[in-house]
This record gives C-alpha cells, sequence and structure tokens, in this order.
C-alpha cells in the first residue's frame, strides 16, 4: 500500500473579526486579504517542513479562491507549497461549515489542525476533532485562547510536529474546557476560555461590551494580560493554564469593590466584583441568576429562562494544541532546521528564478 | 446602547415585521392579477432589518430607501393604506397615485422615498444627515442599498463625503445575496461589504438579519454613535429575499430549496416569536392578537385602494416644480 502524504489541515474563519464591537469598541477589522496572506505564511513554512499536502474548506468570501490561484504562482513553486486541497462543502456560511470541515479532516486523520480565528472558531473547531493538535492563530476580536503569533514561525513548529521530528511530550500542551449542559434541553456546548452569564435576555448582536450586563464569568485560565471576559479574573485571580483549577468571579455593580477591566480593544469597563474563588475541576456550577444568556467564549450563545437548569463544569479534556514557544525551543536545541545539501531551500540549490 | 427592549417595544417590533411580511404576501398574490401596474419587489424575509433599524429613529430622522421599499417605509410609519393605494396607482395613495412601488416617499414621517435607480439613495441620505448637523438636531439620515448598490459609485462618494464631514449618517447593506439575478459573492470583490468601512474611516459590522435582536443592537450602537457627533457607521445586514427580484422573475439563479430552507430554519418572525416568549417578555396570545389586526389592515387597505378612483388628466399637471397656466 502506498505511504499517504504527509497531510495537515488549515481552516480560516471566514466571518471572524466583523462584529459589534467595531461599534462599541476599537476592534480592528481583520480582512480576507489578510488571512489568505496568513495562510500563504503557513503553506511556506509546512512546505519547508516537509508536508506534502494541506486541506482546506471552500468558502464564500473569495480565501480558498485566492489560496488556489496563488498555489500555482512563482512564489508557490519557488517556496515548495504543500499540494493544496479544498474540501467541496456545502456552505451555509455559520459555524456549521467550520464543523463540517474539522470533522471532514479528522475522517482524514490529518496530523494537525491549523486554526485561524477567534475563540469561537477554536471551539467549533475542537468540538470535532478530538485529539488531533490544533496549531492556533487569532484573526478575531477577543482572543485569549490562540495567542497572537506569526503564522511563518508558528507553521514551522506545526510543520516540525506533523513531520515527526518533535516528541508530542515538547510539542503538544492540553487545553482545560468548560463544558454547558443542560439535560432537558438536550444541551452540551464547550468553551475554551470562558462561560460568562449575562442578563442580557437575547443573544442579539453577541458579544458583550458593558460590564453592568456581566453578572458571573468562569473561565478555564486567566492570564494578567488578556483581553476579553477572562482579564476580569486575569487582573484578580489570575490562573495559568496548566493549572488544573479555573476561576470564578460574581459581578454586581453594586458591589463594594469595582475593577477597571479591558473587556474589548479600545473599551475599559469598571465591574463591581461581589466574589472570586478558583474552580475546582468536575463540579457542576448553576448560574445565579435564574434567565439570561449564556456566552461561550465571548459571545453569547445560550438563552435561558427560569425553568431552564443549566450548568457549567470545568474539566482537563480540551483539545491539544502546538505549544509554538516550546516546539521551537526544542527544534533549536536540536538544531530540527538545519537543512542538508539535498534540501531544495538549501543556498546551494538552483533557484526558479522570476520569469522562468 | 439602547440594548433592552420593553414589552411595547416588542410588541411594536413584531407587528411592524407582520405588517411588512403579511403586505408583501398579499402583493405577490395579488400582482399576478394583473391589476397592479408597474413592478414590485418584495421584502418579504428581510423584515428584521427594516424593524431593527427603524425600532431606534423618529419622524424627524430621514431614511432612504431602495426599489424594495416598502418595509423601510411600513417601518418608518408610512400609512398601510396610502401605501397600497400608491402601488395600485390610485389618487388616494401617499404619492396621489403617481409614484407608485417605487417611489413612496412621506417626508413627514422622514422617508425620503424608495428609489428606482440602485445605489442613488445614498447620496439623499448623507444629505438629510448634513442637513441635521447643520440645523443642530440631534436627527440622523440612514441610507439603505443592497449587495448591488454596494458596487455602485454613488455609494462610495456618499460614505467618503459622510466620512470626510463626521456626519450622523448610518449606511445599511441589506445583503440578500444577489443582485437582480448576479450572486453578490462572486460581484463583490472584497466579499464582505462590511470590510468597505475601513476604506472611509469608518467602523463597518456584519450581523445576522434573521436576528431582529441582532439588527436592533447593532443599529442601536451606529445610530448612538451618530447622535453622539461621532460620524457614519455601515452596517451589512445579511439576510435573504424569499421572492424573486421582481414579481415574475423565474429565479433560475437560485437552488430549488434555498427560500424553503431559510424560512423553515432562519425565517425573523418565528425566531421572535419563539425567543420573546420563551424569555418570557411577551405571551403568545398577544402576538396572535397582531396577527389578527394585522390580517384585518391589510385586508382593508387592499379592499379600499382596489375601489379608490385613478388620478385625473388634470392632476398630472399638479404636484411638479414648474406651474402650467
Amino acid at each position: 500500500m502506498p505511504r499517504q502524504p504527509l497531510t495537515v489541515g488549515i481552516i480560516a474563519n471566514p466571518a471572524s473579526g466583523r462584529d459589534l464591537r467595531r461599534l462599541t469598541a476599537n476592534a480592528g477589522l481583520f480582512s480576507s486579504t489578510d488571512k489568505v496572506s496568513v495562510i500563504q505564511r503557513l503553506l511556506a513554512a509546512f512546505g519547508a517542513t516537509g508536508v506534502e499536502r494541506v486541506i482546506m474548506p471552500t468558502d464564500m468570501t473569495g480565501i480558498a479562491a485566492a489560496v488556489l490561484k496563488n498555489s500555482h504562482g512563482r512564489q508557490a513553486r519557488q517556496g515548495h507549497w504543500p499540494h493544496v486541497e479544498f474540501l467541496d462543502l456545502a456552505l451555509r456560511q455559520t459555524v456549521e461549515d467550520t464543523r463540517q470541515a474539522a470533522r471532514w479532516m479528522a475522517q482524514r486523520e490529518v496530523t494537525l489542525i491549523a486554526v485561524l480565528g477567534g475563540d469561537g472558531t477554536h471551539k467549533a473547531v475542537a468540538s470535532e476533532v478530538g485529539d488531533i493538535p490544533l496549531l492556533t492563530l487569532s484573526t478575531g476580536t477577543n482572543n485569549a485562547f490562540p495567542e497572537l503569533r506569526e503564522a511563518t514561525s508558528a507553521g514551522l513548529a506545526g510543520g516540525l510536529y506533523a513531520s515527526g521530528r518533535l516528541p508530542a511530550e515538547v510539542a503538544l500542551r492540553r487545553n482545560k474546557r468548560l463544558v454547558v449542559r443542560d439535560a432537558a434541553r438536550g444541551l452540551e456546548a464547550i468553551a475554551l476560555v470562558d462561560v460568562a452569564v449575562s442578563s442580557l435576555p437575547f443573544i442579539g448582536a453577541r458579544a458583550i461590551s458593558r460590564g453592568s450586563d456581566l453578572a458571573e464569568v468562569f473561565v478555564t485560565f486567566a492570564e494578567p494580560q488578556s483581553i476579553g471576559l477572562s482579564a476580569l479574573c486575569g487582573l484578580w485571580l489570575p490562573v495559568s493554564r496548566q493549572s488544573p483549577q479555573g476561576a470564578w468571579m460574581r459581578l454586581d455593580p453594586h458591589a463594594p469593590q469595582a475593577l477597571l477591566t479591558p473587556l474589548a480593544p479600545g473599551l475599559l469597563q469598571g465591574c463591581g466584583v461581589l466574589d472570586a474563588q478558583l474552580l475546582q475541576p468536575g463540579i457542576a456550577h448553576s448560574p445565579w441568576l435564574p434567565s439570561g444568556t449564556l456566552a461561550l467564549d465571548g459571545e453569547r450563545e445560550i438563552e435561558f429562562n427560569a425553568h431552564d437548569r443549566p450548568t457549567v463544569t470545568l474539566d482537563a479534556c480540551g483539545p491539544l494544541s502546538i505549544d509554538v514557544p516550546a516546539a521551537l525551543a526544542h527544534a533549536a536545541q536540536q538544531r530540527l532546521l538545519a537543512i542538508g545539501r539535498e534540501h531544495p531551500l538549501h543556498p546551494l540549490m538552483p533557484q526558479d528564478t522570476l520569469g522562468e | 446602547m439602547s440594548t433592552s427592549l420593553s414589552a411595547d417595544q416588542l410588541l411594536h417590533a413584531y407587528q411592524v415585521m407582520r405588517t411588512i411580511r403579511v403586505f408583501e404576501e398579499r402583493l405577490h398574490v395579488e400582482f399576478a392579477t394583473g391589476e397592479i401596474p408597474g413592478f414590485v419587489h418584495l421584502y418579504a424575509g428581510e423584515e428584521a432589518s427594516a424593524a431593527g433599524v427603524m425600532a431606534h429613529l423618529g419622524d424627524a430622522d430621514f431614511i432612504a430607501s431602495t426599489h424594495r421599499g416598502h418595509g423601510h417605509c411600513i417601518a418608518k410609519g408610512v400609512d398601510v393604506y396610502g401605501m397600497m393605494a400608491e402601488i395600485y396607482g390610485k389618487k388616494t395613495g401617499v404619492c396621489q397615485g403617481k409614484g407608485g412601488s417605487m417611489h413612496i416617499a412621506d417626508m413627514e414621517k422622514g422617508m425620503l422615498g424608495a428609489n428606482g435607480i440602485v445605489g442613488a439613495g445614498a447620496p439623499l441620505a448623507v444629505g438629510a444627515a448634513l442637513a441635521a448637523k447643520l440645523k443642530g438636531t440631534d436627527g440622523v439620515g440612514v441610507a439603505f442599498f443592497g449587495d448591488g448598490g454596494s458596487n455602485e459609485g454613488a455609494v462610495f462618494e456618499a460614505m467618503n463625503m459622510a466620512s470626510v464631514w463626521n456626519l450622523p449618517c448610518i449606511f445599511v447593506a441589506e445583503n440578500n445575496g444577489y443582485a437582480e439575478a448576479t450572486a453578490s459573492n462572486w460581484s463583490v470583490a472584497c466579499d464582505h461589504i462590511a470590510d468597505r468601512a475601513a476604506g472611509f474611516g469608518m467602523p463597518g459590522v456584519t450581523v445576522d438579519g434573521f436576528d431582529f435582536f441582532a439588527v436592533h443592537e447593532a443599529a442601536g450602537a451606529a445610530i448612538e454613535r451618530a447622535r453622539a457627533g461621532e460620524g457614519p457607521s455601515l452596517i451589512e445586514v445579511k439576510l435573504t429575499r424569499y421572492y424573486g427580484h421582481f414579481e415574475g422573475d423565474a429565479q433560475t439563479y437560485r437552488a430549488a430549496d434555498e427560500v424553503k430552507n431559510f424560512r423553515e430554519r432562519s425565517d425573523c418572525l418565528m425566531q421572535f416569536r419563539e425567543r420573546s416568549t420563551r424569555a418570557g417578555l411577551v405571551q403568545a396570545s398577544q402576538l396572535d392578537q397582531i396577527d389578527g389586526e394585522v390580517d384585518l389592515l391589510i385586508e382593508n387597505a387592499v379592499r379600499k385602494a382596489k375601489s379608490d378612483p385613478k388620478p385625473s388628466a388634470a392632476d398630472l399637471l399638479t404636484d411638479v416644480y414648474v406651474a402650467y397656466p
């Protein structure tokens, strides 16, 4: 049986970076053109580290089209990009497209999946792919799960792992997650960073832009330098990604203490802090509010009323992700990017030049 | 930001959306009889956009609409019977029967007009926004246009001018996926209409146009910015139209079950009813009552419009800029 080409997936959320926070805060735009450029940086790094095939979904916003066009160009040839193959999805232009692409990639047994998006996009992919590692890249609005990172170096770390040159215990990190359940409604959903309980009755435009709309926040981890809902805990009761615990805060505008929090880019809100505690894994917590909405990784997703019984539980069963700094530190130590005379990018190799 | 909605506001929003739906579905039936002159372009399916934006506006705020303007007119408060009579070309219409579907206007309601020219409403809304700024009112101008209109030079010029002059103007791009029969994901080069805002130095957002609450929240934030002197914004509302570009369009460019899927999964009225009653903010019986009232309103409007007189030959020389002897 012939050897299967070394294959990785790339999923870019075409919709990320365009929500209400451009109006309520100073959030920036991540255009389709920018996403194409990030994907192409990944392709260059994957090609250079031995990945032979990349699978991508199609989309309605020109991302796949631009990558397809450029994958036949001089830059792709000179950079020895992997062969790019597109999944023929029946597009709905909702998060279901991301989920479907992730499921198909899992069936194709890709070695890893690079994800371009915010916390919400990563959560959607993580929900579908079991233990296939994620190479996380931030192209959303408030991102805590994917760290801000240059795609070329992230791609090198991913490519080295995919090609078997980095041991899993060095390159991979197991993440925590929060599971939201409501058995009576048949509901089970996950969050990778935070679950917020809001008094707002409707999902509406999804983002939460006012501190006074928040009643509680549960987090898997909270770094002091983060932005978004997890920054509340990050600046009051920080918890690392590695800790087995999470954190929880109860908020009320009338609380005796208040905390200045960056809820979105350029948006600082004072939030009244009633209580804050570490969150132990495996314990199901019910929201204090009888009705409202649950925001998962920054976006209101679940409306609940007085008859519903949603719970939030921390566990250690989140996705695996590539630890880029650790992976590249190991690569440097072992000189994994040292290349031989046979490597197509070796300085003595004849190069494809302009006009040929 | 105006995110909280009282029970009265919720009931009003439902009444607006329901009126638009029944108005348009009735026109779909009536147009097929051949009794209505000219063209009609139906807004059914897009109701949450008009209702969500107009919930924040008063009579002192001006909107400029499109060829698909009935929903904007109804949501802005134009008289439903007067509109129906206008569409039937009757003297009792809001423009005395001389305008028809694509020219319905009502200045007292801040409705600058539907518009037969794609993208031509945007400069009018900028003019209204400039007037509000010069007069020192807290009024805003709102331009509605479609994905086809978003490719028009007049819209670009309007966005540029609104931004340069920091005008209280909101650009609402109702992206229903097709400019007549041309798919927007083919014809809009940057693919996300909201992304065009960056080129004019204003914020741009995309919202789910099947969800009244999402449109209401985004429009509230944009209009609040405009009233506070922070300048224009662009909102791309993603939705679908339930009927053809015009009545009689065979829609060979759409998948056979496309509209059926949207109606079953995403319909704005269905979502509104489910979610507002589930939240316990309004009762299903209150919505049922509105359904009954709206049916009666539209039935009466059609019956009266059909029996009203047409304009006479002498009416041709009235309501024009030049006085004839």
